[in-house]
């Protein structure tokens, strides 16, 4: 594993930030709430431009962080569109996105949109997947529907690995954007004559938030890494990642919103906006204590990748 | 990292595992042997050119990779730190000394390190400086050639054991406090120092107090420059920026436990093992932290907010894990002769642990750090 994301895909990521600003930035999901039903034209241009789906995230190392940098982008403007979905199709059915399912009720944030979906379990079940009509509107929803599935075979260990690792990359830029804000907001903001980023308690909340923020970027730096070496534990890696990404999610949003003050439930708040489509990443297909219940029920005995110490040796610098 | 960590890794586990008895918990415990197979282990590392690894080869060194230092560290600090006390003086004394040492100092201070023979403490805090330590007391004051250097300072480790103490005191009085402090290199066998230890949950020979009266120093004694002395701090904690590899303890304890548990572990609570497994990611967050860091600090562009963050994350970890190993050693006592150490080392990391956030500058320090790094103007 390389400790630094390679410069190619951090200028995509950039690229792709810069596009998804231009294209509407905060106004993209606000305008696809209004109207569900154009939210996939809306970005297909921006996505066609930065030639999203001819990233080929299984097949080289370097498609795969740049599919990586790009969910993270999608991520920080919250980009009404399942964009990791897609970047994680399987390669050989013919499908234009893959949801992980877990649960009774499969469920996905793909509502409304004409596209042929596979769903696979954490234990690598696949189907294939027909999203039903949405049972109430995106202000509620995010988007989520439920999925008809079609069970098809029991080869998707790996989808399942990469279909869990790419929407944390997504979460990831929602965390980035949260602080970003937050910490916007506390320097301008003025209270008792001097502004909030002059008080302590503000200070340590906001480097809370960045710990919990700068650790997830590690985590999933790692866990893409160990999913394209085709790690035997890929998937215990990208449950870990998981497992990381929804504790700073709950730290870094709890944060984010009480620096904000009033101001930061406001539809005139990013923030608020943000939050909200942060949900179906947050709670599907497996919550924080169901992640955390899946990863330690696989793990049984045995710690993540075998002896202590061979992470180090894995890492490049 | 690749092949030459991996060997150097299996190295010094088979080093530990041939020197260091298997219920071996530091340096620092009642029995005296325990310091003994510290010394005695230095001297090892020291005779095959491991101790000081890091150095360059002009004195004594390999010039390791950052790489390989990270292995050391980890390795050292997973097995209960069996260099002792001496980790300190090949960490950072030395590497000081080298910088702002004269080649007097340079040849009198550097070889015994090397050899794995000296132990050093660090004199900087006192009872009315801790977290502002610039604001210490300690003073010297000119005396013919010399200095006469009168004060106290207090929770400094090893120095029963120490025999030179790396001391910070105030030689002038300048408008801002961190400026008129000076380094001295001084002797712990001078009669004018008394050594008080301080009887604490760390075990019977770590926390000290260290009385000052009159001391006699000469101007050979001073590193760096007088009225310097703040720099050189700086530089010391510089060295130390990732610090102590306390994820490495931690991951190798919460490894150790389903092992040592046997069947018993499948009666644990859901929720207890579903700790574990968190405590477990996050000991590898950690590690990735520190790793950024170190990579950092190779190519010379450590951002310190990034290395704040590293240390909020890591000592955090400790105590977590701590409490987490202590539940599952409370809700199934493991048996037999791996059981009873297993139950021993996680007494004692929980022991350990509630320092992690207070020794070498509280967590709050850090958030300080980290804070200024993230408001400043981008
Ligand atoms: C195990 C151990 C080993 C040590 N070894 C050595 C040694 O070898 N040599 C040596 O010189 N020293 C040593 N120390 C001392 C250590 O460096 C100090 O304990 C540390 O710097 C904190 O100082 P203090 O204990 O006086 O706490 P204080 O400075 O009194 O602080 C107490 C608490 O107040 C809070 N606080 C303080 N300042 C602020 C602030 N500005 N903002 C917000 N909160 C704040 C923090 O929660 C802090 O933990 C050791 C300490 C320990 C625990």
């Amino acid at each position: 594993m390389n400790i630094e994301l390679s410069e190619e895909a951090a200028e995509y990521g950039r690229q792709a930030l810069e596009a998804f600003k231009a294209a509407g930035g905060d106004g993209l999901v606000q305008q696809a709430e209004a109207e569900p039903g154009h939210r996939a034209e809306q970005v297909a241009p921006v996505l066609a431009e930065l030639g999203a789906w001819d990233l080929d995230a299984r097949g080289d190392a370097d498609e795969l962080e740049a599919a990586a940098a790009l969910c993270r982008s999608a991520g920080y403007w919250a980009v009404p569109y399942p964009v990791a979905e897609r970047l994680a199709r399987p390669a050989d059915l013919g499908t234009d996105g893959l949801v992980v399912v877990a649960g009774t009720a499969p469920a996905g944030a793909v509502a409304g949109l004409d596209l042929r979906w596979t769903a696979v379990t954490p234990d690598g079940r696949r189907a294939t997947a027909a999203a039903l009509p949405p049972a109430a509107p995106p202000r509620e929803s995010a988007f989520v529907t439920g999925l008809a599935l079609t069970p098809l075979d029991e080869a998707g260990a790996a989808d399942a690995a990469l279909g869990l690792v790419l929407p944390c990359w997504t979460l990831l830029g929602m965390l980035d954007r949260a602080i970003d804000l937050a910490r916007e907001h506390v320097l301008v903001r003025e209270q008792f004559g001097r502004p909030l980023a002059q008080f302590q308690g503000v200070q340590f909340q906001l480097t809370d938030a960045e710990v919990e923020r700068s650790g997830l970027e590690m985590m999933a730096r790692y866990a893409l890494w160990s999913g394209q070496a085709n790690l035997p534990e890929a998937l215990d890696d990208a449950l870990a990642l998981r497992l990381a990404a929804l504790e700073a999610a709950e730290t870094v949003f709890r944060v984010a919103h009480q620096l904000h003050g009033a101001i930061g439930f406001c539809d005139e708040s990013p923030l608020s906006w943000i939050s909200r489509y942060s949900q179906p990443v947050r709670r599907l297909p497996l919550g924080l204590s169901a992640t955390r219940d899946l990863l330690a029920r696989r793990l049984g005995r045995h710690a993540l990748t075998g002896r202590y110490g061979d992470v180090a040796e894995r890492v490049t610098s | 990292m690749g092949k030459a960590a991996a060997g150097l890794r299996g190295e010094l586990r088979e080093l530990v595992a041939e020197n260091v008895p298997a219920d071996f918990l530091g340096a620092f415990t009642d029995d005296p042997a325990d310091l003994e197979t510290a010394q005695g282990f230095c001297r090892v590392l020291a005779e095959r050119g491991l101790l000081c690894l890091a150095w360059p080869e002009e004195y004594g060194g390999a010039g390791a990779s950052v790489w390989e230092q990270t292995v050391v560290r980890e390795e050292m600090w997973a097995h209960h730190e069996p260099r002792g006390a001496q980790y300190m003086g090949v960490n950072w004394v030395g590497p000081t000394i080298m910088r702002h040492g004269t080649a007097e100092q340079r040849s009198r201070h550097l070889p015994p390190i090397a050899r794995g023979e000296v132990i050093w403490c660090q004199g900087f805090s006192e009872p009315d400086a801790g977290s502002d330590l610039a604001s210490l007391r300690t003073a010297a004051r000119r005396d013919g050639d010399g200095w006469r250097i009168s004060g106290q300072k207090i929770w400094t480790s090893y120095a029963t054991m120490a025999q030179w103490c790396f001391l910070l005191a105030r030689t002038s009085k300048q408008e801002k406090k961190q400026q008129g402090l000076t380094i001295f290199l001084v002797p712990m066998s001078d009669p004018a120092i008394e050594v008080r230890p301080i009887d604490c949950m760390m075990g019977p020979h770590h926390l000290n107090e260290v009385f000052f009266d009159d001391l006699k120093v000469t101007e050979a004694d001073v590193l760096g420059d007088v009225d310097g002395g703040w720099k050189v701090v700086q530089e010391v904690l510089s060295f130390e920026r990732v610090g102590i590899a306390r994820y490495a303890r931690c991951e190798r304890l919460l490894r150790l436990a389903p092992e040592v548990l046997g069947d018993r572990w499948d009666d644990l609570p859901d929720e207890l093992r579903g700790r574990w497994a968190g405590a477990l990611t996050r000991c590898r967050r950690a590690r990735l932290l520190a790793y950024q860091v170190v990579a950092a600090q190779d190519r010379g562009a450590v951002r310190p907010g990034d290395a704040a963050a590293y240390r909020i994350a890591v000592t955090k970890l400790d105590q977590e894990s701590a409490e987490v190993l202590m539940e599952i050693v409370g809700s199934a006592p493991p048996d037999g002769e791996q059981g009873r150490i297993f139950r021993r080392e996680v007494e004692d990391h929980w022991r350990y642990a509630q320092a992690s956030t207070v020794a070498s500058g509280s967590i709050e320090v850090q958030r300080i750090l980290l804070a200024r790094a993230m408001l400043a103007a981008s």
